[in-house]
């Protein structure tokens, strides 16, 4: 459709028609729908938080709803493939580069982390006996910052300017002299602010574990769940940075002049390693968490205390320092020589061993239990050999020679949502399910969550199962059509067919939210017959949780006293609670950070001064207004 | 009544087991004969393609001792109405056991890396500047750009997205981009190497078929990566002495 705008043509394609017409439809119900069933204070009072409940819940609130964007994005693209020589509504050529970048984009930083740091957020102080976050505040800022990064990069679409270098943006295409348009400024500080505020999470995390166990929790004796978060972070911690240093000099080449990644002096390798050496143990930084979750869950449907514990720490750490020396795996084809290539083969291959020693650790968790089929087993139940089997073709991949065939082809496509989907998003799914009643007080239909969990897992083998052929048959991935000579077809089709009844089995989710919520009573603090100490809290959780401190001298303490029929000690020497503030200055200062990234995407000066001046004075207003709130609370706690 | 229930689980923990070795090994051997990447017309491919049968059979191994162990586990130990109020007994862990699964996967691992750091250090391509000039070989200049390839031979001949080249000679191919990264790949001839803007790589192989093979740009390189394929005919030496000098 082609539009006038002063004087200039612009041409828009029907798909973003279509999502501007939705949207002024749907944002007018939804605002109605609220202010029906009166629930603007309740959206006030989310605003305002600092609890780590409530940000926890919209994490996870919003990762669902990246979600089902990135999901409609996966199947266009199926639909596009679906046969050969497809031509599908206006996915070709860039609009199809446009869906697959933002697909991977959105589902690694707007899916997969949000997820799975909303189940930290709620978990985790629970798990440990602490009161909220060791900095509530900052918890705030960084969901806020996650948020805005998030609806930067999801503005690019509706501008007309998706970003179109895959969710790799290798140098040089991802420079202004091969995408001019705006798109891949939006992919950068879509990403750079969202990943500021990762950081912080990080942060968060790790002070919360080090200072506010409950009293007799050493860290020898502390959940899984827990474990994988504190390594994570720590994982975080070093890559993150590592990212937010390569957008900023691909930000410099593209809007500056520098030439960082191309011309004579930079080189597009530059980018490569920078990027993997964070894209690397990103991929671990979303599969640990969810390891800890499937540690919890497997532990607690078969009534058993999880196999081998300190081997389950000691791998996760091992993975997690592994992780950081194998990054030119992804850039084997690349020509850095016989030497490289030898050296993180290896590497890659041993990575393999700690992650095995966790595979035999679940199983022998297993043997000799009692194990339940509840929806968050089957969810782990499932990840096992889904994992496993994307965990073996990594090994293929780490052969270097095998992997100048695989490489770029749809064998890696297939083996990576193997992994991704096998570990996060079924780790994810367990989690949502299990810890359900610790963030609403509900529990979630239990026949409706099985029919979810195997309409997707049946779906997802589908899906991905036919890839390994279609990429050893010579399709690369990122392409938008084949021949119907190349004998592509018939994998493609299975796989379009898989995705949709994958994509199917999300309205039992969606049916499953609605009927629990509508009709089911409240549960009391320990559905499931849990294990650790968030079950001896009410559900959901309160604001202020274990006024009587437990003491916990054992792994699984709360499992064991209720084997004694006992409750647990009571500790005397508590430390004091995080201060939980209620505060909109987070949200502000996000609203401000979303303004300057736009200021700085289409270069308006003005008001780049002008926001950048804004973010700025918030951290004074923060000091000045934060410190008389902590000390009045002191004061009035003595 | 027990030793119903016992068989009825014994037959479907059989069914499974069956089920689950017909889809992993069955269907990949069934289509593997007809997988471009497992039809290997070069030296090259020929050890890339042996690396994928091998790592693939010792992953086999893993895979089924992961599966039957699963299967076992989970068909053995599922709560019943008998055992449902049972409290299992507490097992902290198995030195014993722990060590065996670790020295035999890494075991598995010594078996898988010796060929594969054979055939790395032999076939990685390298700069131009850094690999050793091939004089007896048949040097051709690859010069890739946004969205197409250029073949220039000895003689200065050159063609576009066609590549020619003679049976049983050893073959060097000069990478280079004019723009941004691309990637040289014909399943059949050779793995992927990335072509890249101000740098020079070689790739060497050779051919031992004729025949015509579909090569593409296996790196994301813009608008229109999708078309940029390239033919590659592998004829004789003599028919390609007459066609050089054409
Ligand atoms: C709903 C089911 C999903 C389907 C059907 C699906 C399908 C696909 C397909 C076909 C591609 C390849 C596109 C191409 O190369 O042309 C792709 C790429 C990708 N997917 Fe998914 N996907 C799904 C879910 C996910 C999830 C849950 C994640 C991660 C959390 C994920 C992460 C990625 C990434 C990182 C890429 C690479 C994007 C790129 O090449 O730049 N996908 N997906
Ligand atoms: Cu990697
Ligand atoms: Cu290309």
């Amino acid at each position: 459709m082609i539009f006038d705008f002063w004087g200039s043509h612009v041409t828009v394609p029907s798909d973003i028609i279509s999502a501007w017409i939705l949207t002024i439809i749907l944002a007018p119900i939804v605002l109605f729908w609220i202010s029906k069933k009166k629930k603007w204070p309740l959206v006030r009072e989310y605003m305002i938080t600092t609890n780590h409940r409530k940000i926890g819940t919209m994490y996870i609130l919003f990762g669902v709803l990246f979600f089902i964007r990135g999901g409609i994005d996966a199947l266009l693209i199926r639909t596009q493939l679906a046969v050969p020589e497809n031509d599908f509504w206006v996915f070709q050529n860039d609009k199809y580069n446009e869906l697959f970048s933002t697909h991977g984009t959105v589902m690694i930083f707007f899916v997969a982390m949000p997820l799975l740091i909303g189940l930290m957020n709620v978990v985790v102080p629970l798990q440990i006996g602490a009161r909220d976050l060791a900095f509530p505040y900052l918890n705030a800022v960084s969901f806020w910052m996650f948020l805005a990064g998030a609806l930067v990069f999801n503005l690019s679409f509706f501008m007309n300017s998706a970003p179109n270098a895959g969710w790799t943006a290798y140098a040089p295409l991802s420079t202004d002299t091969y995408t001019p348009s705006a798109g891949n400024d939006y992919y950068i500080f879509g990403i750079q602010i969202s990943g500021l505020g990762t950081i912080f999470t990080a942060i968060n995390m790790i002070v919360t574990i080090f200072r506010h166990r409950a009293p007799g929790m050493k860290l020898t004796i502390m959940p899984l769940f827990s474990w994988s978060t504190l390594i994570t972070s720590f994982l975080i911690l070093v890559a993150f940075p590592v990212l937010s240093i390569a957008l900023f000099l691909l930000m410099f080449d593209r809007m500056f002049g520098t030439g960082f990644f191309h011309g004579g002096v930079g080189s597009p390798i530059y980018w490569q390693h920078l990027f993997w050496i964070f894209g690397h143990p990103e991929v671990y930084i979303i599969a640990l968490p969810a390891f800890g979750i499937f540690s919890e869950v497997i532990s607690t449907f078969s009534r058993k205390r999880i196999f081998g514990y300190p081997a389950m720490v000691l791998s996760l750490a091992l993975i997690g320092f592994m992780g950081f020396m194998v990054w030119s795996h992804h850039m084997f084809t690349v020509g850095l020589g016989p030497l490289a290539n030898t050296f993180f083969a290896i590497t890659t291959m041993l990575i393999a061993v700690p992650t095995g020693i966790k595979i035999f650790n679940w199983l022998f968790t297993m043997k000799g239990g009692v194990i339940s089929f509840t929806t968050p087993m089957l969810f782990a139940l499932g990840f096992i050999p889904t994992f496993v089997m994307g965990g073996v073709t990594g090994v293929m991949l780490s052969a270097a020679p095998a992997d100048f065939q695989f490489h770029d082809t749809y064998f890696v496509v297939a083996h990576l949502h193997y992994v991704i989907i096998g570990a996060t998003i079924l780790g994810v799914f367990a989690g949502i399910y299990y810890w359900y009643p610790k963030m609403t007080g509900k529990q979630l239909n239990e026949k409706l969550g099985k029919w979810h969990f195997w309409i997707f897992i049946i779906g997802f083998h589908m899906t991905f199962l036919p890839m390994h052929f279609a990429g050893l048959q010579g399709m690369p991935r990122r392409v938008y059509t084949y021949q119907l000579g190349e004998g592509l077809f018939e994998f493609n089709l299975i796989s379009t067919i898989g995705a949709f009844l994958m994509g199917s089995s999300m309205l039992f989710l969606a049916l499953n939210l609605y009927k629990t919520h509508k009709h089911s009573p409240n549960v009391g603090n320990d559905p499931w017959d849990g294990r650790t100490l968030e079950w001896t809290v009410s559900s959901p959780s309160p604001e202020q949780p274990f006024k009587k401190m437990p003491y916990v001298s054992e792994l699984d303490a709360y499992w064991y006293a209720k084997l004694e029929n006992e409750d647990l000690s009571e500790a005397n020497d508590t430390r004091p609670a995080p201060v939980s503030i209620k505060t909109i200055q987070p949200v502000i200062l996000s609203g401000l950070l979303f303004a300057m990234s736009i200021s700085f995407i289409y270069q308006w000066v003005w008001l780049m001064i002008i926001t950048g001046l804004a973010v700025l004075s918030i951290f004074p207003i923060r000091s000045l207004t934060s410190r008389n709130e902590y000390v009045e609370k002191r004061v009035k706690h003595e | 009544m027990l030793d119903v229930r016992i068989e009825k689980l014994e037959k479907a923990v059989c069914f499974m087991k069956k089920l689950v070795s017909l889809l992993l090994i069955f269907l990949p051997l069934l289509s593997g004969c007809q997988l471009r990447a497992l039809n290997p017309n070069s030296e090259r491919a020929s050890d890339q393609t042996f690396l994928i049968w091998f790592s693939f059979g010792l992953m086999m191994i893993v895979l089924s001792v992961v599966f039957f162990l699963f299967v076992r586990f989970v068909s053995k130990y599922k709560q019943t109405e008998m055992n449902k109020n049972d409290i299992p007994r507490d097992v902290k862990g198995n030195k014993k056991l722990e060590i065996t699964w670790t020295t035999l996967s890494m075991l598995l691992l010594v078996i898988l890396a010796v060929p594969t750091v054979a055939i790395t250090m032999e076939s990685s391509p390298e700069l131009a500047e850094t690999s050793l000039e091939n004089t007896s070989a048949l040097h051709i200049n690859v010069t890739a750009r946004q969205y197409s390839w250029s073949f220039q031979y000895q003689n200065g001949k050159t063609s576009e997205n066609q590549l020619i080249l003679p049976k049983d000679k050893e073959i060097v191919l000069h990478l280079k981009s004019d723009d941004v990264i691309h990637s040289f790949w014909v399943p059949e001839l050779s793995g992927k190497q990335d072509v890249l803007p101000g740098k020079e790589i070689i790739l060497e192989f050779k051919a031992d078929q004729v025949g015509t093979f579909l090569g593409k740009c296996a790196e994301f390189c813009g608008v229109n990566h999708t078309n940029m394929t390239f033919e590659t005919k592998v004829i004789t030496q003599n028919k390609y002495a007459e066609w050089v000098l054409e």
